[in-house]
């Protein structure tokens, strides 16, 4: 198997005023290409932490991260920028859309920091909308979409830039079951097309789908399912 | 840069001026000062510049006017109730002047004065009458295009005989030719002797409705008190001025210690004290505009940190998309360059607007150089750079993860 993510005796301690938070104490992890795993476990297990730190938005404090072979920790804020842009593909729970501007710019956003030319942005903006279920809704502004439909724009959005891993957080946390369903049968066609997927979610009906679970706890490795 | 992100940015920076409308408005407000007043006072200087210019130009280069009062009052010192009680200017003075003057070769008095000048049923009024003597055409550069002009005989017999001017002309005698002919001048019956080339108009008015008369008739209608002005054209100004206040000093019998109690006036001389005045007034004018940059860059700054405060989750999201930390810098630094060009353009136009209200109400001629313009929009760019910068900086040193957490 080809291994994509490789995390070892993995530490995060951050400042939370004057107490040190220790998120993550010593994370033993791989994730190969094109797996689907979850990583489940109540609040303060460490989730958000490790989520930030497998998508570059965070550098662990001590332990190593080795990335398709390369090692994070050494890369500077311009690397990790790179290599968010071009592996990585965010799925937020809030959706995080830019407001003032129509779906397919949204989707369109992540290319133009990788330096695509416009006509291609938009006609890969549109493809991937379509391949949402959004054909209809390219022109419309978030703030006319629903919130399944809003969800399904930001996986448009993490696919811009046909990234390896898509890192999703809570993605259905804001949505009733029944639309979360349609959402998640989107992740599991990723998966089927070869997408590496990371979902971090406390809803059972979202882990189940994952071959694998990683339960977290106190900043560490519970068990795995 | 790319294109592609430039044109992001912008859309990102004026989307946010939209949004904000009065609160960018607002905070533009020192530039918006401070543009107008660069603006509008260099414009209405230049218009100034190049009115004096013109007026200047009919008084003459290397003429001076040698005249009882200064053009000009002003400056530090200057005894106002001295400078009235002068002695008038005379035919001794001019006498003086003809007769020891070295330094030039033309000198003529001149009394000048209004009046009606009439032929048949036909009648010019207001025309500018001017009393001298031979000298006159060769110091005002001034041609006669028919007949002569008045000779020293003409002068010494006070003849009534006068030179037209072109307006006068043509108006009093539209289809014949006027020497010979006969005017009345404020009543007084002149023989027509010779006809002035066309000179033209300046700042508006005809320079050509005047009539010259010998000075020694003039004095039959304002009598030998008024005092004269003596004009003068010089080779060297600077070397005829002593000259001049060397002589009459003597002739005027004025004492050592005491100051000139007559004015040599010049072209040269106005456009030495107007540019001293100017100076000032560009000082006083980089002072306010100065101020109110700095004002307005300080209000940028605020607006920005505002705005880099309330945007920071979108900074958040662009760095999670792949956003570089110098690409979060270029966007906030050119919301900010676009905040004072908004500004620096609204400066532009109202400095447009005061200078042509200033033009129309001074009736100063309209002259708004390009290069006003182009340092309006360049000092809302540095101010933009400037103040921006930090704000900028701020938004591209944000921590991703606890830019997306923020609330």
């Amino acid at each position: 198997m080809n291994k994509l993510i490789e995390m070892e005796n993995v530490e995060k301690a951050y400042k939370l005023g004057e107490t040190e938070v220790h998120a993550l104490r010593g994370l033993d992890l791989t994730i190969n290409k094109g797996e689907c795993v979850s990583i489940v476990g109540p609040s303060g297990s460490g989730k958000s932490t490790i989520m930030h730190i497998i998508g570059c938005l965070d550098v662990p404090s001590f332990g190593s991260y080795n990335l398709e072979g390369r090692d994070v920790g050494e890369m500077n804020d311009n690397e990790l920028a790179d290599i968010r842009k071009e592996l990585i593909g965010f799925v937020f729970q809030d959706f995080y859309l830019m407001p003032d501007v129509s779906a397919w710019y949204n989707v369109s956003l992540p290319m133009i920091y990788n330096r695509i030319p416009p006509r291609e942005r938009k006609e890969r903006a549109t493809q991937l909308l379509d391949s949402v279920g959004l054909s209809q809704r390219t022109n419309h502004f978030p703030n006319q979409l629903s919130g399944g439909e809003r969800q399904r724009v930001t996986i448009a959005r993490a696919l811009a830039n046909n990234p390896e891993i898509i890192l999703a957080d809570e993605p259905t946390g804001n949505l009733d079951s029944k639309t979360g369903e349609g959402i998640m049968q989107i992740f599991n066609r990723l998966h089927e097309e070869g997408k590496t997927i990371i979902l971090v979610t406390h809803e059972r009906y979202v882990a189940e789908r994952a071959l694998r679970k990683i339960h977290l706890k106190d900043g560490m490795i519970e068990f795995e399912e | 840069m790319d294109r592609g992100f430039l044109l992001e940015s912008l859309r990102s920076a004026l989307e946010a001026i939209k949004t904000n409308k009065l609160r960018s408005l607002l905070t533009t407000l020192g530039i918006i000062i401070g543009v107008t007043t660069v603006i509008s006072v260099i414009s209405v200087i230049t218009g100034l510049k190049q009115k004096i210019a013109t007026s200047f130009s009919s008084l003459g280069a290397n003429v001076l006017y040698i005249q009882k009062y200064p053009w000009v009052m002003g400056g530090a010192g200057v005894d106002w109730w001295k400078i009235r009680q002068r002695k008038n200017l005379g035919m001794e003075e001019y006498k003086a002047l003809k007769e020891y003057g070295s330094s030039f070769t033309y000198v003529a008095p001149q009394i000048s004065n209004r009046f009606d000048v009439k032929h048949g049923d036909k009648k010019v009024d207001g025309v500018s009458v001017d009393g001298t003597t031979e000298d006159f055409p060769e110091i005002m550069n001034q041609q006669v295009k028919l007949g002569r002009f008045l000779s020293t005989d003409d002068i010494q017999y006070r003849r009534d005989v006068c030179v037209l001017g072109n307006d006068v002309a043509t108006t009093l005698f539209p289809d014949e030719n006027p020497v010979g002919k006969t005017v009345r001048i404020n009543g007084r019956v002149f023989t027509v002797i010779g006809l002035l080339e066309e000179l033209g108009e300046l700042m508006g008015q005809s320079m050509d409705n005047v009539a010259v008369i010998p000075y020694t008739t003039m004095t039959k209608f304002t009598g030998r008190r008024r005092s004269l002005t003596i004009t003068v054209l010089a080779e060297d100004e600077d070397e005829a001025r002593e000259e001049i206040r060397w002589i009459l000093r003597r002739v005027r019998r004025v004492k050592e210690d005491e100051e000139d109690d007559f004015s040599i006036n010049s072209a040269g001389a106005l456009t030495r004290q107007f540019n001293q005045l100017t100076r000032a007034l560009f000082i006083i004018m980089v002072g306010i505009a100065g101020i109110s940059l700095v004002v307005g860059g300080i209000g940028i700054m605020n607006i920005m940190l505002v705005s880099v405060t309330e945007r920071t989750r979108e900074i958040g999201v662009r760095k999670a998309i792949g956003a570089k930390s110098s690409e979060i810098l270029g966007q906030f630094l050119l919301e900010s360059i676009m905040i004072c060009f908004v500004g620096g353009f609204i400066g532009i136009l109202l400095g447009f607007s005061l200078t042509k209200l200033i033009s129309l109400t001074g009736n100063i001629p309209f002259g708004m150089p390009i290069w006003a313009i182009l340092l309006g929009f360049g000092f809302s760019f540095i101010i933009g750079v400037f103040f921006g910068f930090y704000p900028a900086r701020k938004a591209a040193a944000l921590n991703p993860v606890e830019a997306l957490r923020y609330e």
